[in-house]
């Protein structure tokens, strides 16, 4: 069987047909409040598959459940039992996005790195991933620029590109093969007229794109330190913490875990999603709170996002599906946050500077003349304050940094001896 | 159902949240709110396969009360038990001092990169340890004094808010009657009763003569309390790769996927807890 083919359009039904009889079938569904959400289908006839919009939440929570135990328990004379849980059936997501995969992709490598995480690599390597790339990227759509779309040419089992009244058919992968080699009535060999009209919609759709996000310059500026620390206290004040961004973000993949108890004597461990948006995210028992302040949180999802996905997958996490873009009416989004940070880099505003020599003053490394030349000085040269000092050989990188860390570990109460 | 045509691929990776049940055989009462239990896994082979390095940790599971992290307090050169000490703060420290002997709990781990063993060789060694923060500690001092030659001078610094709550009472009174071990004890807030140092840990520094050039100095504490510590032996001349402290994070799985300990680009679970200062200056610019 060739590695391309062509499916009619008028039998796409059949063949989901045949999957979900065999399969869980996830497919975008529009339902009946105009919503596209992936769905799990188990009759055709009754839904409307939506392949023009995409779905507003990601598929991957079709790997990793909003919800999902991990063990029973039991106790029973006083003995305290584990039992396993059996994995579930084989799964077809249909419908998929470039951006979705690449997620996908993404979340492989967390779950698949230092430990194993059995429950998404069984759920993973008993699912089938059937790409339908984007001719006409939506509005907030920027995979182009995050380079996971919108052409896919690797990592899928089957590919659908729509040319029409037909699908340009791609084996990428074995289980992908084994599903068309199952019902290979329904396909017919692809010309090169096809693969021609491929090529032609894969231009057409890449000079369509309106958003272009530099996600690459702004990676860079976190990660040589050029990000103006003053945006994530203004960004503060937009953001409302709801924590939509996580839950609608592909890649994000955080959770909690719990005891979900049955009865007096038996009852669940699971793990639900979670947020690192949300304050209690990182809050110890008793109380204690590294990352207190809601403009901590967004720094630090955004600098996972763009800048330690980068040192540890050698990309960002930032698919460029555009789905933070629409949930987020503060607009705290990844579009604006990138921008800004292109923008305004190393352009350090007078309240950082002022709080940054507070510190310096407070810790006895500098006097308070000394501050207030450096501040004068600063406001012809323009230059970042610390770099001021730096520059002027009153101070160390060094010694910045230390009195920085210092300040930023001594909570407001004294009454925390231990 | 569906039609069992497919067959079912099954990653043979073992569930590493499920844990394994153990058995406490001993809890000591070591202040107000804080218990030492003494823990041993119930499968022997468990038990017998079960080692760690001083400073990593292991994930406690209660019956319908969830999971938390905990450092093993005691020496791996005990291999028929661990222990952990457990200061009462939340549900379920509430919930493992109602526990008693003979009663099961869930252990699973270890877990952490614990001390860096092969830079204490030969050196000398100072701990700090504030409060419960000495439990971590307290491995690695067991560890030490159990290879005691192949170390220099050992010095053990401990801070409590009061005199009833010092931990480890006994513990700090053999290790002070080794002829090679300084034990410091100071309190916060002093009690009539009570003889000896009060002030705060870094009152103690003139009790001890430290030299910051052969010196390791492995600290564990509150935050409030260690960052005036790190300030202190930096001035003394510490250099900030000689300076070594576990840190205390959210924790909810222990093995690098659940995000909640993340510190920059690190997961405390599996980079940590145990870094260096500079290690920790390179990530607290990050939270």
């Amino acid at each position: 069987m060739p590695d391309e083919l062509i499916l009619n359009k008028e039998h796409l039904t059949s063949f989901l047909r045949k999957i979900a009889r065999e399969h869980r079938l996830i497919a975008p569904v529009k339902n009946r409040y105009g919503d596209t959400l992936f769905e799990e289908v188990s009759c055709l006839d009754d839904i409307s598959l939506d392949l023009e919009s995409r779905p507003a939440m990601p598929p991957t929570h079709f790997l990793l459940p909003q919800d999902e135990t991990l063990f029973r328990y039991k106790r029973e004379d006083g003995q305290y039992y584990f039992s396993e849980v059996l994995p579930e059936v084989s799964t077809v997501l249909f419908g998929l996005r470039s951006c979705d995969l690449w997620a996908i992709f993404l979340l492989d490598m967390v779950f698949e790195q230092d430990f194993k995480d059995p429950f998404y690599l069984n759920r993973r390597s008993n699912t089938i991933l059937i790409n339908n790339p984007c001719l006409e990227p939506m509005k907030n759509c920027f995979c182009k620029s995050a380079g996971s779309g919108p052409f896919l040419t690797e990592g899928y089992d089957l590919q659908f590109t729509d040319l029409g009244d037909r699908f340009l058919v791609e084996i990428g992968r074995p289980k992908g093969k084994a599903l068309v080699e199952k019902w290979d009535y329904f396909f017919v060999p692809a010309t090169n007229k096809d693969k021609n009209k491929q090529y032609e919609a894969i231009l057409e759709a890449e000079s369509r794109f309106q958003q272009v996000v530099d996600l690459n310059t702004a990676s860079l500026r976190f990660i040589n330190n050029e990000v103006d620390e003053t945006l994530w206290e203004e960004l503060a004040t937009r953001c409302q913490g709801c924590g939509a961004c996580t839950y609608v973000c592909p890649t994000c993949h955080c959770f909690n875990i719990a005891d979900r108890p049955i009865s007096e004597t038996e009852g669940e461990r699971i793990r639900t999603k979670d947020s690192c948006a949300l304050p209690g995210f990182t809050r110890l028992a008793g109380g204690h709170n590294p990352r207190q302040k809601r403009s901590q949180r967004i720094r630090r999802r955004f600098y996972h996002k763009l800048a330690f996905a980068k040192e540890k997958y050698h990309r960002s996490s930032c698919v460029g599906c555009g789905r933070c873009v629409e949930v987020c009416f503060g607009h705290v989004d990844m579009i604006r946050v990138v921008e800004t940070i292109c923008e305004k880099a190393e352009k350090r505003s007078s309240a950082a500077s002022l709080q940054l020599g507070e510190i310096l003053v407070n810790t006895g490394l500098i006097s308070s003349e000394e501050l207030k030349t450096a501040l004068e000085k600063q406001a012809t040269t323009g230059k970042p304050l610390g770099t001021q000092f730096i520059d002027d050989g009153l101070l160390t990188r060094d010694e910045i940094g230390r009195a920085l860390w210092h300040q930023m570990n001594i909570p407001s109460t004294a009454e925390t001896a231990d | 159902m569906k039609d069992s045509a497919q067959t079912l691929v099954r990653d043979t990776a073992a569930n590493v949240y499920q844990p394994y049940p153990a058995s406490i055989l001993e809890v000591k009462e070591e202040t107000g709110d804080i218990k030492t239990f003494t823990l041993k896994f119930k499968d022997k082979e468990i038990q017998e396969g079960f080692t760690f390095r001083p400073g990593q940790f292991v994930l406690a599971s209660l019956f319908n009360c969830g999971e938390a992290a905990f450092s093993i307090c005691s020496s791996p050169t005990f291999s028929d038990y661990l222990q952990l000490s457990i200061k009462k703060v939340g549900l379920l420290t509430g919930e493992i001092h109602r526990y008693a002997e003979g009663d099961e709990i869930g252990l699973r781990g270890p877990y952490g990169n614990g001390f860096p063993l092969e830079l204490l060789y030969g050196s000398n060694v100072l701990f700090v340890g504030g409060g419960i923060g000495l439990a971590p500690l307290r491995s690695l001092i067991q560890y030490l004094l159990s290879k005691r030659s192949e170390f220099g001078q050992i010095t053990i610094f401990h801070g409590a808010r009061t005199p009833g709550d010092i931990v480890f009472e006994k513990d700090l009174a053999t290790w002070d009657k080794q002829e090679d071990v300084n034990v410091e004890t100071t309190v916060y807030r002093s009690t009539p009763e009570w003889k000896g140092n009060v002030g705060p840990l870094t009152s103690l520094w003139e009790k001890a003569t430290i030299s910051p050039s052969n010196t390791k100095a492995i600290i564990c504490g509150h935050p409030a309390i260690i960052s005036y510590v790190f300030f202190d032996l930096l001035k003394m001349g510490f250099a900030e790769e000689n300076i070594i402290s576990t840190l205390e994070r959210n924790m909810k799985c222990g093995v690098g996927k659940c995000g909640h300990c993340s510190i920059g680009s690190k997961l405390t679970c599996i980079h940590g807890p145990v870094f260096t200062y500079r290690e920790m200056k390179e990530l607290s610019s990050v939270s």
